[in-house]
């Protein structure tokens, strides 16, 4: 009985599978047997000795060695082999030169068997759930005693008990391996959803892979639709990267190819190759020297899977075991396969919005001026700020035409809304302004001429609201003439930092049937400083922390010592504090200063 | 019904529909607006008072909602009124030389003539 608690206390220490059978076996060496053999039933239906334990340690090496060249055949005579079919347990008392013979695989192992005096033995099944997972074998050596009734129920239940820890171990293995899955996606999919660069995306990923799936992972991306292309590399050992990075250099491989990358990407199959045989290798390799480099990498087994967006694939994931800690099985192609998808999904996606972020970019360079005009005795800046992810084109502009030799004219405004339909307003709001100035339009008359194209508009109520001054210079100064439509007006700052409000409010256009304004007169002295803004200053940080007229004018206070520029810096700062960083309208400034003490006339 | 930041409620009195408007009514509101002073013209009592009192923050794409619905009542020959808000919201309307246009009460229950 102690024999049953030993195995027990063996079998409750470890849940790895070797290690409990070997100990097993040993401890039925020598009180119950000469020889003890575990054997297991792979997925493949092969017959496998997981553990030999024998009082002669050399007999056990050369029994195992023979095992792997001789393999029991699962359908054969040998008594393992029956067992594992039968499910039923043998008794084998006393066994006959010619019985050993008669379920030898080969004439080897028959000299082997009674070459060491095999002479009695029980096999008996391990089962667990219904289902036989192998056999346990005990024999006695040369002319011990034989086995009898007794000693099959003792073996019976030792493999009952063997069988149990086999199939808790192999549930646990099965179980753990989920986990590692699950924790893997899941960490993969954080990776992956991080950031908008693909590129950097990737190669964490590839760190992800290694070394928790495979030992080198290299992803390769479709560079458009023909070339393959590199875009990360990863091996568990520093050295055997840098062999990896310089065999994708010199050996990148082209979209024609068989084999390997090109073949998944071509097909959008998945291939596993769980055997690398040197030959396979030889073959695949384009010269002695690309073989040398594979070879040096390394391999035992390679899982390629294909990483596919919504017109195709866009690349593969190549993963490749190369230590024998962990061999690439079936197993991990299906959480390779769920990476690929996902990383597939993530790489369209930042594609996407780079490609957006582009359009909306150019197009709202096409709304704002390239550069402002130089205005002598004077200085012009202007500032702007889109709200929103990058990829929303914003309703503000601003604009400074030279109308004369004198006289210039500054413009801003705001369209209400975002996206393409409010870019296309804004659109039409500066250059419906460009060419009514230039055509010679005084200010009120350039607001009724917008007005009415903006009713011209297909129906939607597309709404403005601009502020036009216009600045002619004089011997002290500036004369501004001020008409605002529906907008904020602008700051007057004094030399000392005051700021007062100027204008009378107008109607906003695009809206009502019937508009008014009235131009204000002002004077702009040297050092001083107009402020032109949109309200998506003042309105920065609403509800609670509106920077609102009274901020900005609060703002305004440190102009005497600023330049104009950054003066317009600080309140830009102000406005994305109070609004957090998640600013929900755009922005735009543009200042106007007078040099102080110069000639104010060219 | 509420959207982010805008909450409006509905109140049937005898002779009108009043919108009370709780929070921020911008880009992102202005649709709950519309669709609420769409659905309270089809009451047709004659009167829509929209209560601005409680309203926080309105900005342009708000206004386009009023200034939109005071054209259909224009065209249509219904009444919309409404409360001057607190200083944010008086001073848009300023700002944008709306006020002549809209007609403005002291209280949503004001009686209109």
């Amino acid at each position: 009985m102690s024999l049953l608690i030993e195995a027990g206390m063996v079998m409750a220490s470890s849940l790895d599978l070797g290690t409990t059978m070997g100990q097993v076996a040993r401890l039925t060496v020598p009180r119950l047997a000469d020889l003890c053999v575990i054997d297991l039933l792979d997925e493949d239906d092969s017959i496998r000795d997981v553990a030999v334990a024998c009082s002669d340690e050399a007999l056990a090496r050369e029994l195992e060695q023979l095992r792997a060249t001789y393999p029991l055949d699962p359908h054969g005579g040998h008594p393992v082999a029956q067992v594992i079919r039968s499910g039923e347990a043998v008794l084998l008392p006393e066994m006959s030169s010619s019985l050993l013979s008669s379920f030898a695989q080969g004439s080897k192992h028959a000299e082997f068997m009674i070459e060491h005096g095999y002479r009695s033995a029980v096999v008996a099944p391990l089962q667990a759930r219904e289902r036989t997972l192998g056999a346990l074998s005990v024999l006695r050596l040369g002319d011990g005693r034989v086995y009898g009734k007794d000693d099959e129920a003792l073996v019976l239940e030792l493999a009952r008990r063997a069988a149990l820890a086999i199939d808790n171990a192999r549930l646990f293995s099965e179980l753990h391996r989920v986990q590692i899955a699950e924790s893997f996606m899941a960490e993969a999919s954080r990776v992956l959803a991080s950031s908008m660069d693909y590129e950097e995306t990737l190669k964490r990923v590839t760190r992800l892979v290694v070394p928790q799936i495979a030992d080198w992972c290299a992803i390769d991306l479709l560079d458009g639709g023909r070339e393959i292309e590199r875009v990360a590399t990863h091996h568990v050992d520093p050295a055997r990267l840098q062999l990896a990075e310089r065999l994708d250099r010199e050996y990148r491989p082209t979209l024609d190819e068989p084999l390997g990358v090109p073949e998944v990407i071509r097909t959008g199959e998945a291939r596993i190759f769980t055997e690398i045989p040197p030959e396979a290798l030889a073959e695949y390799s384009r010269d002695s020297e690309h073989l040398a480099l594979l070879s040096a990498v390394g391999a035992n087994a390679v899982i390629i899977v294909p990483m596919i967006g919504a017109a195709g694939t866009i690349g593969a994931i190549t993963l490749v075991s190369s230590e024998s800690t962990h061999k690439l099985s079936q197993a991990d192609l299906a959480l390779a396969e769920r990476l690929a998808r996902r990383a597939g999904t993530a790489v369209e996606n930042a594609r996407l919005y780079t490609e957006r972020s582009r359009i909306a970019h150019t197009l709202q360079q096409a709304l704002l001026p390239e550069s402002l005009p130089q205005v002598p005795g004077a200085e012009i800046v202007a500032r702007y700020c889109a709200a929103g992810e990058l990829n929303e084109v914003g309703g503000d502009f601003y604009d400074v035409l030279e109308q004369g030799a004198e006289r210039w004219m500054l413009m801003i405004g705001d369209v209400c809304g975002k996206g393409p339909r409010a870019a296309g307003v804004t659109a039409l709001a500066r250059h419906t302004l460009r060419a009514a100035a230039m055509s010679g339009q005084m200010p009120p008359q350039m607001l009724g001429t917008l007005h009415r194209a903006l009713r011209r508009q297909p129906p939607g109520a597309d709404l403005c609201t601009v502020c036009l001054v216009t600045m002619e210079r004089t011997s002290k100064g500036a004369r501004l003439k001020i008409a605002l439509a529906g907008h904020p007006p602008p700051l007057l700052i004094d030399p000392e930092g005051r700021a007062r409000p100027i204008g009378r409010p107008g109607t906003l256009l695009g809206v009502l049937d019937s508009i008014e304004f009235a131009e204000t007169d002002a004077e702009l002295q040297p050092g001083e400083t107009l402020l032109l803004y949109t309200d998506g200053v003042v309105e920065a940080g609403r509800p609670n922390a509106q920077l609102g007229e009274e901020g900005l004018i609060e703002l305004c206070r440190a102009a005497p010592t600023l330049g104009l520029g950054e003066l317009l810096e600080r309140i830009e700062h102000a406005a994305l504090d109070r609004a957090e960083e998640s600013l929900r309208d755009d922005l735009a400034l543009l200042g106007l200063r007078l040099s102080q003490g110069e000639p104010s006339r060219r | 019904m509420t959207s982010e930041h805008l909450r409006i409620d509905v109140r049937n009195a005898p002779d009108r529909v009043v919108l009370v408007l709780h929070g921020e009514l911008d880009l992102l509101g202005a649709p709950l607006l519309q669709k609420q002073v769409e659905s309270a013209e089809v009451e047709a009592k004659g009167i829509v008072v929209l209560d601005l009192e409680e309203l926080q923050f309105i900005d342009s794409a708000g206004l386009r909602v009023i200034l939109a619905a005071h054209e259909r009542a224009q065209d249509q020959g219904h009444e919309l009124a409404l409360t001057q808000g607190p200083e944010q919201v008086r001073r848009l309307f300023t700002i944008a030389g709306v006020n002549k246009h809209l007609r403005i009460i002291g209280s949503p229950d004001e009686l209109l003539v």
